[in-house]
C-alpha cells in the first residue's frame, strides 16, 4: 500500500508537534537546572525537589509521544530517585548526590535524538473517512544497462503503478541519490557487460551505507561472493535471470507492505512490577505493542484480547512459576505456536535445559540490556511471522489460503458486529481462466493471478484481509468499509485489471474478473459462512449479466422489491 | 452496541493535547473535546455529551481522580466510562485508579499512532 496523502498530512503535522515540542525543550531543561542549583543540602530542598519531581514527571508523560523514548526513560528515572528521596524522614542530600543529579540533569538533553526514535515506520492508518486508494506513486530506481530487460521492467512496474527511473551505472545512480532517495533500488549485479561487479561498488559507496530504501539485485550468475556482497548491502532480495518479473513485482509489492506491517505484539508477564514496566515502556519505544499481564489467572483472556505474537514469561514468580503458565498456554491448541522466551536471572545451564524442555523457545538471561530486549522480542516475532506465513500463505501469490480467509472472514464478521461498523466481502473471480490457461498454459495463468493478487495488495488497505480461494478465485474481507465505498475500491480494481496486457511470445491479451460483493451491514443475522455464501451468489449475477462487472448481493427479505 | 465517538480529553499540557487531538481525530476519526483543566472539564462536559471521557491524573487545581469525583456528580455522565492518563502506571496504581471507578489507566507518554486504537479497546471492554 501506497502512502496517501491523509497519512501524508498527518506525519506532516506530526513532525510540526515535534519541532515545536523540541523548541520548547532547552528552556525546559534550563529550568531544571536552575532549580538544582538551588539545591542546598538542607530541609528546605523539599519545594525544590518537589518541583523538580513534577516537572520531570511532564516530560517522562511526553518525551516519547514526541519520537523521544529516551528522554521520558531517563526523566522518569530521575523522577522515582527525587520521590524516593522526598519519601524519607529528613532530608540531606550530599554534595556528591546533588553532583550527580546535577550531571544527570545536563545528560537530559543530551537524550534527545536529531530523529524521532522510531525504528521502524508506523503502522498506522488514518480514519476511514479519509481512507481512499492513492494516487501516490512510490519511485522504482532502476539501475541496468541492458535496453530490453529495462523496458520490459519499466513497462511492467509502470502497468502497476510504480514510477520508474532508470540509471545506466553505479556513476550515474551515485550522482542522483546525492539529492534524493528512491522508495525502492532494484540493481543489477553485472554492469558494463560484465566489467562492473555493482555490488563490489556498492559495498564501499556511503551513499548505498546510509540507503533508508530496500534494495533488490538482479543477477545472471549466482556467485556466492557477490550474494554475500547484496547480504552486507542489506539487500532484501536476489532474483537470478532470465528474471520471473511477475515474482519480482510481488517481491517488491510485499516489501513495501511489510513496512507497513503492524507493529509487533508483546505480551510481558513477570511479577516485578518496576521491571515489566520498564520493559513495557522499552519495546513501546521500538515501535512495539507491549502488554504486562496483571494477573496470573487471566493469562488466558489477556493472550485471547490482546493475541500477542511472543510472550516474554519470568521464570520464578511467587504465584504460579513460569513453566506452570507456559504450559497453561500449550493446553489450548490455537496457542501451539506462540513463541514463549523465558527471562530469568538463572544462570544455571542445566535449569535453563529443563525449563526449556517445558513450553518455551528459548531463555533470556536477567539483567538484559535494553537493546538486546529489543533486538530479541524484534527478531523472534519476525520468525514467528514468516513461519506463520508458510503455513497459511498460498506460496504463489502470498495470499492467505482458503481456510485462512474463510476464518478472517468469520472473525471480521463477528468483530463488525461487535463494534457496530460494517464489513464487506467480496468474492473475486477470472472470467474464463480456463481458456487462459488452456490456451497460454498454467505458467502464463500463474502470471495472470500474481497480478491480481499485486493489484488486490495495492489497491485495498493495510487492514483489508485478501486470501485465494480456489485456482482463479479470491477473497477480500474489508472492516469497517461500507458498501458503497467497497463497490468504488472494488470497480477500480475491475478496471485496471482490466487494463494490465498479458503475453506469450510476442501473443498479447487481456482478461476480466467478475466480482460479487456483501455487507454485513445488509445481513445483521447472517455469520461469516453465510455471507459468503451470499457473495459467491452475487459473483455468480455477475458472471451471469455478462461478466467484467461488480455486483452486491441483496438480503432475500428485502429482494422482491429490488430484483 | 453504540459506535465510539465522542470522546473529552482533560489535559493541562499544551504540546500533548495537540498531539492527542491529532492521534484522536486523525488517526481514529473520533470527535475529539479538549478541555485544559478539571474545571472547565466539570463545566462544559455535560454540553458535549462524550462516549468516554479520558483524564491527566497530575494536572494543576482539580486533579484527575477529583475532576472524575466531580463528573460523577452530574446525573447525565455518571454512566460514561472514564480512563486515567497518567505516566505512573506500577500495577498498584493502576488498582488505585481503577477503585476510584476509572475503567482503565493508559500509560504516558503514548504512542500517536496507537493511541486510538487503545481507546477503542477500552471502549470495547466497557461496553
Amino acid at each position: 500500500m501506497t502512502p496517501t496523502d491523509a497519512e501524508q498530512a498527518l506525519t506532516t503535522r506530526l513532525e510540526e508537534l515535534r519541532s515545536r515540542y523540541l523548541e520548547r525543550l532547552p528552556d525546559e531543561f534550563a529550568e531544571l537546572s536552575a532549580l538544582q542549583g538551588r539545591l542546598s543540602g538542607q530541609e528546605q530542598d523539599r519545594d525544590v525537589l518537589d518541583e523538580l519531581q513534577q516537572r520531570l514527571h511532564k516530560l517522562a508523560g511526553s518525551g516519547g509521544s514526541f519520537g523521544c523514548a529516551s528522554l521520558s526513560i531517563a526523566a522518569r528515572s530521575l523522577e522515582q530517585r527525587i520521590g524516593a528521596w522526598l519519601e524519607a524522614k529528613e532530608l540531606s542530600l550530599d554534595a556528591p548526590t546533588r553532583r550527580s543529579l546535577m550531571d544527570e540533569i545536563e545528560a537530559l538533553s543530551r537524550t534527545v535524538p536529531e530523529r524521532p526514535e522510531r525504528p521502524e515506520r508506523p503502522a498506522f492508518r488514518v480514519a476511514p473517512e479519509a481512507r481512499t486508494t492513492s494516487d501516490n506513486t512510490l519511485e522504482v530506481w532502476l539501475v541496468e544497462d541492458n535496453a530490453e530487460l529495462c523496458r520490459q521492467l519499466q513497462q511492467q512496474l509502470e502497468s502497476f503503478n510504480y514510477e520508474v527511473r532508470v540509471f545506466r551505472s553505479i556513476d550515474e545512480l551515485k550522482g542522483a541519490m546525492e539529492s534524493r532517495q528512491p522508495d525502492l533500488l532494484l540493481v543489477d549485479v553485472m554492469l558494463e557487460q560484465g566489467r562492473e561487479n555493482a555490488t563490489e561498488r556498492l559495498v564501499d559507496c556511503p551513499q548505498v551505507q546510509a540507503l533508508d530504501c530496500p534494495l533488490i539485485f538482479l543477477s545472471a550468475n549466482d556467485d556466492f561472493p557477490s550474494r554475500v556482497r547484496a547480504v552486507q548491502l542489506g539487500a532484501q532480495g536476489y532474483f537470478l535471470k532470465p528474471l520471473d518479473v511477475p515474482r519480482l513485482v510481488s517481491r517488491i509489492s510485499q516489501i513495501f507492505q511489510e513496512r507497513h506491517a503492524p507493529a509487533q505484539r508483546v505480551l510481558i508477564v513477570d511479577d516485578d512490577a518496576d521491571l515489566a514496566e520498564h520493559m513495557r515502556l522499552v519495546l513501546t519505544a521500538a515501535g512495539m505493542e507491549a502488554w504486562v499481564l496483571d494477573a496470573p489467572r487471566e493469562i488466558m483472556e489477556t493472550i485471547a484480547a490482546f493475541r500477542p505474537e511472543l510472550v516474554l514469561m519470568d521464570l520464578y514468580m511467587p504465584e504460579y512459576a513460569g513453566t506452570d503458565l507456559a504450559g497453561v498456554i500449550r493446553q489450548h491448541e490455537a496457542y501451539t505456536h506462540l513463541p514463549i522466551v523465558y527471562l530469568s536471572a538463572e544462570t544455571d545451564i542445566e535449569r535453563q535445559i529443563d525449563a526449556m524442555g517445558r513450553g518455551a523457545d528459548d531463555f533470556l538471561t536477567k539483567p538484559i540490556s535494553d537493546l538486546q530486549l529489543v533486538a530479541a522480542a524484534r527478531a523472534r516475532v519476525a520468525r514467528a511471522r514468516q513461519l506463520e506465513e508458510r503455513i497459511n500463505k498460498d506460496s504463489l501469490t502470498g495470499l492467505l489460503k482458503h481456510a485462512s480467509i474463510k476464518e478472517a472472514a468469520n472473525r471480521e464478521v463477528l468483530r463488525a458486529r461487535r463494534i457496530g461498523r460494517p464489513v464487506t466481502l467480496a468474492m473475486l473471480d477470472i472470467d474464463h481462466f480456463k481458456v487462459v490457461n488452456d490456451t497460454y498454459g498454467h505458467a502464463v495463468g500463474d502470471v495472470v493471478i500474481s497480478s491480481i493478487a499485486t493489484l488486490l495488495r495495492q489497491r485495498l488497505r493495510q487492514s483489508d484481509i485478501i486470501g485465494r480461494y480456489g485456482g482463479g478465485e479470491f477473497v477480500a474481507v474489508l472492516p469497517e468499509c461500507e458498501a458503497e465505498h467497497a463497490r468504488r475500491v472494488l470497480e477500480d480494481i475491475r478496471r485496471n485489471f482490466a487494463s494490465l496486457d498479458f503475453g506469450r511470445k510476442g501473443e498479447r491479451f487481456g482478461c476480466t474478473i467478475s466480482i460479487g460483493m456483501v455487507c454485513s451491514a445488509d445481513y445483521p443475522d447472517q455469520d461469516g459462512p453465510e455471507l459468503l455464501v451470499a457473495a459467491d451468489e452475487a459473483l455468480y449475477k455477475a458472471k451471469r449479466g455478462g461478466r467484467n462487472q461488480v455486483q452486491q448481493g441483496v438480503p432475500a427479505h428485502t429482494r422482491e422489491v429490488t430484483d | 452496541m453504540a459506535e465510539l465517538q465522542r470522546i473529552l480529553y482533560v489535559e493541562d499540557e499544551p504540546d500533548i493535547q495537540a498531539v492527542a487531538e491529532l492521534a484522536l481525530e486523525t488517526v481514529g476519526g473520533f470527535t475529539v473535546k479538549i478541555c485544559a483543566s478539571g474545571e472547565e472539564a466539570v463545566r462544559d462536559a455535560e454540553a458535549f455529551a462524550p462516549d468516554l471521557i479520558l483524564l491527566d491524573v497530575m494536572m494543576p487545581g482539580m486533579d484527575g481522580p477529583s475532576t472524575l469525583e466531580a463528573l460523577r456528580g452530574i446525573p447525565a455522565l455518571a454512566e460514561v466510562p472514564v480512563a486515567f492518563m497518567t505516566a505512573k502506571v506500577q500495577p498498584s496504581e493502576i488498582e488505585h485508579y481503577k477503585s476510584l471507578g476509572a475503567r482503565d489507566v493508559i500509560a504516558k507518554p503514548f504512542d500517536p499512532m496507537a493511541l486510538s486504537d487503545q481507546v477503542r479497546r477500552i471502549w470495547q471492554g466497557a461496553a
